[in-house]
């Protein structure tokens, strides 16, 4: 996976103040709107809980870190380009999407597609941490995002998911010869 | 050669025809040295030449029009890349244009971070960074005199001193007297409380909000409020310490 790599602003104390001039508070939005997004994928994070600590909105080494206010307004940032959802009315759980729900069913077609598997069935499990998914980007993958990526799938005519029997887990049998 | 009559004549003229060529590849051969001695004599004579008139050079369009065309008539092209003797000379040269788009640029692109101001010996070393496969090292000399030229440009770039530091501007605001004191204290350690402009300079809080303020609306400040002491802190993006700038470009 390789180090994370922050960028400047990242160890520059104002950053982590809500800036009051509007230009300057602007540039502020955008840089850490990427750097969420960059963070959360090269973790595979999918979701950040406003109430819990999250490693990247704070910076030991000076001291400083984003208030309850910035982070939800970075966060409401996001959501509002499409780039995250609110999990709850409360909005205090952000699921982020670094990539689009669409993104994700386009390659769950490719890993289908890759495996010769187009007419084939697999649990969902094995879509997350199966020997298929392992090396790509699916490999992790939050299951509600699955989820929703599937029923895209199914819109468009390419999988039905299916309940397994009691005890067993869900699967989707796909069409997508 | 006058012919002899019969077959040896043949031979004696084919011989001579022989002869006369290697004597005429000599005398070639002979020309393009000695033309090769002359331009380069002329050369040096041309540079002694420009050095004498370095000044009217500069001053004079009409001389120096003429002292191009002297050198295009010999092949010496004043404008040609590399910093050196024609560059030096004549101020002009592709080495300056070069590095002086690229200050451009670089300015541009760090100007939402410090405002369109930004620490001389910074800008220089991003600049080395940006050109870090070419051949010559970038001293802040050349960033001034490239700098000197955007500015005949028209390009609004000004290098003034503030304190221990030489700054950049790149954009027309000007900063006034309070500016500058208040921006020479952030030298130190890239950052003023207001209490520290008080203290130092003897003003009313008044005085240090309003300038503070003034430069935060400029883009040149920004304000942290994170520090354990809960002092509010007026950073300076154009006098910070970080040249790691470079990557984001």
């Amino acid at each position: 996976m390789g180090d994370f790599k922050f960028p400047y602003f990242f160890d520059y104390p104002p950053y982590f103040t809500l800036q009051p001039v509007q230009d300057t508070r602007e540039k502020q939005m955008q840089l850490w709107k990427e750097l969420i997004l960059r963070y959360c994928q090269h973790h595979k994070c999918f979701i950040i809980n406003l109430e819990q600590e999250f490693p990247l909105f704070q910076n030991l080494s000076i001291q400083r870190k984003l208030s309850f206010e910035a982070r939800e307004m970075f966060l409401a940032a996001l959501v509002a380009e499409g780039k995250a959802e609110w999990l709850d009315k409360a909005h205090k759980k952000c699921l982020v999407l670094w990539r689009s729900i669409q993104e994700w069913s386009e390659m769950i077609l490719q890993l289908v597609r890759d495996n010769a598997m187009e007419d084939g069935v697999l649990t969902l499990d094995e879509i997350q941490s199966g020997d298929e998914s392992r090396g790509t980007e699916l490999a992790g993958i939050d299951r509600f995002v699955l989820v929703r990526a599937l029923k895209l799938l199914e819109q468009r005519g390419k999988a039905a998911m299916f309940k397994g029997k009691a005890g067993d887990d869900e699967g989707v049998k796909f069409s997508a010869s | 050669m006058k012919r002899r009559p019969g077959i040896s004549g043949l031979h004696s003229a084919a011989a001579a025809r022989d002869q006369y060529r290697s004597v005429g590849e000599n005398v070639a051969r002979i020309r393009t040295d000695l033309l090769k001695d002359q331009l380069a004599t002329f050369r040096t004579q041309l540079e002694e030449f420009a050095r004498k008139h370095k000044h009217d050079i500069k001053k004079n369009p009409a001389f120096r029009a003429q002292f191009h065309e002297m050198c295009s008539k010999v092949g010496v092209d004043p404008l040609a890349s590399n910093k050196g003797f024609w560059a030096e000379l004549l101020g002009i040269g592709d080495f300056y244009y070069e590095i002086g788009v690229q200050i451009v640029e670089i300015c541009l692109a760090t100007r939402s971070h410090n405002g369109g101001l930004i620490d001389l010996n910074e800008l220089c070393s991003m600049l080395s960074k940006k050109r870090r496969t070419s051949r010559e090292p970038i001293t802040t000399d050349d960033c001034l005199k490239a700098i000197d030229k955007l500015k005949v440009l028209g390009s609004g770039f000004e290098v003034f001193t503030v304190g221990k530091k030489k700054l950049v501007r790149s954009v027309p605001t000007e900063l006034n007297k309070d500016h500058n004191q208040i921006l020479e204290l952030a030298e130190v350690r890239g950052f003023v409380l207001v209490e520290d402009v008080e203290r130092a300079l003897s003003w009313h809080p008044g005085r240090v909000i309003d300038a503070l303020e003034t430069l935060m609306k400029e883009g040149l400040v920004m304000i942290d409020d994170g520090h354990p002491d809960r002092k509010r802190r007026y950073w300076f993006p154009c006098v910070s310490l970080s040249s790691s700038n470079a990557e984001e470009l």
